[in-house]
């Protein structure tokens, strides 16, 4: 491990970034679905600033209650304080609680890295909005200015018609963006909007596309008809409809999941899907409303699934770091070329050898999104 | 929406054509156009043997070379009276009195080099007289004039005869130190070297053709030798090109973002030695140190790779493209950068001159073809019916539009482009209609009253800036004639010839379309009061769109 080390260090040279730690994460059977997730949010800069920042300012608390935020924050500061730059650590702690808490994780199978993802961070919002109520009620009368609330014309309504302020933690800042569904019905031509939250956006691909184009149709316009009416308000009826799902607010980092797994019917079983799907080094949405159309977003992370089955495989990571781009497969650290990227598009060809096929998309966006 | 994106739904492909591909399971065999059908006459591809562990990491680039008579080379313009190679389209007039234009048809008339039956060429009408013909049917060595198809997989080089119906090439070149990425040919080379070859090593090498082709080893023959194991430059080359009229000049671009100029009458033994880059972000071009070496000049572009070049046909202007999303034009005399602008998002991946040198076409991870106006200094239109990147743009320099009138008043351009989501897309350009009505009148226009935004098309460029990435509401868009699924893997290069449109996927499967025949053409006119109506279900009409 430390010879691998050195290596990444020498190839690095006097470029090596001042105060970065590149460090591999060791797999106790299984877990690579974990380490490359985190890998991606450890180099995901503003999500390690706000958890560092975070344990700074909590460190007596942490030590009295811990939970999976805890743990994920002790092991980025661990990274983040090693006097070595390059290495390997356990995540022994990280991973153990992840197991306590939750026995989806608990066995030895195959899991999937989404699903990880999805997990943790909405384990994280929980953890923060119970923090952020217990102060609310603490200072119930005082006028505090944290946790933050959702700006005016992003309110969520409710079922029941009473606005609540929703809990806005640092992770909604980060990873949250809003989708309206807008459905305009085609008799009275009445647009109904509804919005919804999201942290990541799944997408179902098509063979020798772009995420351009995967984004595109997961926007484009459906027709409610037959069976799939819709019921519209000012017509008190089931009627034919127009819907889309359009992009309201972009979110900081937009983490993008590829269906790559997908239930087959006649099989009764997911299978893999290959497919080549290409992504840019640079993004922007074409299915956003005004004004934020022309947003750029830079990739920085990449979740790779390797294999040619749902339920086996293994996971791997490609993260940039100081405009260098970095592999990270379990303890293994190594740097390659941008270029090299393009080797986890996926294949053309239904059977291939090429089997490492990029999952989770991690961009950031360039401009401003708030 | 997607109506065959998966590899394995089976569109029944039309029965009666005889070049239906088992390799190839439901892709058509013909496309429509509001001209009438292209057909697949001929495929070819590299010899199945070779699978090589590099193969798949290189990808396909042809080149089209057409090799004049040996002896006392006669002058083309006596074979297409009808056709000026540089105005970029043909009056309807002309085409009417079929002058040169029998051609058009199928002109396909056997192999060169006499290596094939005359069976497909019955089709050949009798004032047939296009430049590629066989005429030395017996001659066996190569000797006479031919048009060959050369393109590059894993590392060889394969050339193949256009207009034979053998799918197999007639010669193969190994390269054992490095892979051919790169390729050009300069059919009016004086010494005979006519051939340019570019390698992943940064080596560069001119050979002729026909000694190629003559020559019956798999090694490369008579070969001169520039950047000798990447000596100047060690990065990948990425494009190649002659100078057009530079006298054996011709310009090498390697992945690292510089350019060096090569003269070819100029010994390549002799190693140049270039200052160091001052600013790796600036623009500069500076002279070997030595007078007596080659390359005698180094071009520092861009940061990252510079994906192709090209340059406009009179030579004058050199246009880049590259990693950083930024096509540039040069004034290839002068050294200096004219204009260019930023591709919306991602990289520019190729670029393609109009005949006329008044607009540049470029493709890339965008998904969008962009048309970039010499005049205006600034893209002019977007073509989006991409459902990938953008891998090849070519104008059709041999098409004209079916309803001009001759005048050159009703200028219309069409264009094609290629994706690495397998299809072929054909564009109609017109440019009176685009153009003009986005001139606004000082004072603002109804759709736009405030804000920046507009600036895209109200300022007037000035020379040698370039522009930033324009914003999705100022550009008006296109979309295409047709689009039609060519090949089952994503695709890497597009050409027109007089007779065909040729396609090349990254793997190194070629195919030969060729183009409605005249007969089509003239029955199909009638019904071009609707053009539409006869185009695929993927089809859309040719009408643009202007910014909302």
């Amino acid at each position: 491990m430390g010879a691998a080390g050195s290596k990444l260090e020498k190839a690095l040279g006097d470029q090596f970034p001042e105060g970065e730690r590149y460090f591999g994460f060791e797999n106790f059977g299984n877990t690579c679905y974990c380490n490359s997730v985190l890998q991606a949010l450890y180099f995901c800069v503003p999500f390690r600033e706000q958890l560092l920042e975070y344990y700074t300012s909590n460190k007596s608390v942490a030590d009295a209650e811990e939970n999976l935020m805890t743990c994920l924050a002790d092991l980025f500061s661990q990274i983040s304080s090693q006097k070595k730059k390059t290495g390997v650590i356990a995540p022994k702690r990280f991973v153990q609680r992840l197991k306590k808490q939750n026995e989806l994780f608990r066995s030895y199978m195959h899991q999937d890295a989404h699903e990880f993802l999805n997990y943790l961070l909405n384990e994280v919002v929980d953890i923060l909005e119970k923090e952020a109520k217990a102060t609310k009620t603490e200072h119930e009368t005082s006028s505090s200015s944290s946790p933050e609330k959702i700006p005016n014309g992003l309110k969520v309504p409710q079922a029941n018609g009473v606005h609540k302020e929703p809990i806005v933690t640092w992770v909604h800042n980060i990873f949250q963006g809003i989708l309206t569904n807008e459905t305009r019905c085609l008799r009275c031509e009445t647009v109904t909007a509804r919005d919804e939250t999201f942290l990541d956006l799944s997408l179902d691909i098509e063979q020798n596309s772009s995420i351009t184009s995967c984004l595109k149709n997961f926007s484009s316009t459906e027709t409610l008809h037959a069976e799939d009416k819709f019921f519209c308000d000012k017509c008190c009826s089931l009627q034919e409809a127009q819907k889309r799902m359009k992009i309201k607010k972009p979110p900081h980092i937009l983490v993008i999941h590829l269906k790559r797994f997908k239930y087959i019917e006649q099989l009764g079983r997911y299978k893999k899907l290959s497919y080549r799907v290409v992504f840019p080094l640079e993004l922007k949405l074409s299915n956003t409303v005004e004004p934020y159309a022309d947003i750029e977003y830079s990739l920085f992370a990449v979740v790779v699934h390797v294999g040619s089955g749902p339920n086996h495989g293994h996971y791997v990571s490609l993260v940039k770091s100081h405009n260098h781009w970095l592999f990270f497969d379990d303890e293994n650290v190594e740097m390659i070329e941008e270029s090299a990227v393009q080797t986890f598009f996926g294949s053309s060809q239904e059977y291939s050898s090429n089997t490492d096929h990029g999952y989770i998309l991690f961009y950031e966006s360039l401009g401003p999104t708030k | 929406m997607m109506n065959n994106s998966n590899g394995m739904i089976s569109a029944p492909s039309s029965s009666s054509s005889p070049a239906a591909n088992p390799q190839s399971p439901g892709i058509k065999t013909y496309f429509k156009t509001p001209e009438g059908k292209y057909k697949l006459h001929y495929e070819k591809t590299h010899s199945s043997g070779l699978l090589h562990y590099a193969h798949g990491k290189t990808v396909t680039q042809v080149t089209l070379a057409q090799l004049k008579e040996r002896a006392a080379p006669t002058t083309p313009t006596a074979t297409s009276s009808g056709y000026s190679a540089s105005s970029g389209f043909r009056s309807a007039t002309a085409r009417l009195l079929g002058t040169g234009n029998g051609s058009r048809a199928l002109s396909f008339g056997g192999g060169n080099g006499g290596s094939k039956s005359m069976s497909t060429s019955s089709r050949i009408s009798g004032s047939f007289t296009a430049s590629n013909s066989s005429t030395s049917m017996t001659n066996t060595n190569f000797d006479g004039k031919g048009t060959y198809l050369v393109f590059n997989v894993s590392d060889a080089i394969f050339i193949c005869d256009l207009n034979s119906q053998d799918k197999d090439p007639v010669k193969s070149i190994h390269f054992s130190n490095s892979n051919p990425m790169c390729h050009a040919f300069d059919p009016d080379a004086k010494d005979g070297h006519d051939l340019l070859i570019g390698l992943n090593s940064g080596d560069v090498y001119t050979v002729s053709l026909r000694q190629q082709l003559q020559d019956v080893s798999k090694k490369l023959v008579g070969p001169l030798h520039y950047n000798k194991d990447g000596s100047v430059n060690n990065n990948r080359c990425t494009s190649i090109s002659w100078v057009p009229g530079g006298d054996g000049a011709f310009v090498v671009a390697h992945a690292d973002g510089n350019l060096y100029v090569y003269e070819k009458n100029k010994d390549g033994a002799t190693d140049s030695t270039f200052p160091a880059i001052r600013d790796p972000t600036q623009f500069s071009v500076d002279k070997a140190k030595y007078s007596k070496s080659n390359p005698v000049a180094r071009w520092h572009i861009c940061q990252g790779s510079i994906n192709s070049i090209a340059f406009s046909n009179d030579g004058a202007h050199l246009a880049t493209v590259g990693r950083d999303g930024y096509l540039r034009i040069f004034d290839f005399a002068t050294q200096k950068l004219v204009c260019g602008g930023k591709s919306y998002y991602g990289a520019l991946l190729c670029c393609s001159w109009s005949m006329d040198g008044k607009y540049i076409l470029t493709g890339g991870e965008d998904d969008l073809v962009q048309v970039w106006s010499m005049e205006d200094r600034k893209v002019v239109a977007w073509g989006e019916g991409h459902n990938s990147w953008v891998s090849g743009v070519a104008f059709d320099s041999y098409w004209s539009s079916p309803n001009s009138d001759g005048s050159g008043e009703h200028v219309m351009y069409r264009f094609g482009s290629v994706g690495q989501d397998t299809q072929l897309l054909l564009w109609d350009l017109e440019m009176d209609e685009i153009v003009v009505p986005l001139r606004r009148a000082p004072g603002g226009s109804p759709t736009y009253s405030t804000g920046s935004q507009s600036a895209h098309w109200d300022n007037v460029i000035p020379m040698g800036t370039l522009q930033p990435a324009p914003c999705k509401r100022d550009v008006p868009k296109l979309s295409p004639i047709i689009a039609h699924r060519v090949h089952t893997e994503p695709l890497s290069g597009l050409m027109f010839t007089q007779e065909s449109v040729v396609t090349a996927c990254r793997e190194g499967h070629l195919k030969i379309w060729t183009r409605p025949s005249e007969s089509e053409i003239q029955s199909n006119s009638c019904s071009e009061a609707n053009p539409t109506s006869s185009l695929l279900s993927t089809s859309f009409p040719p009408k643009i769109t202007k910014p909302h």
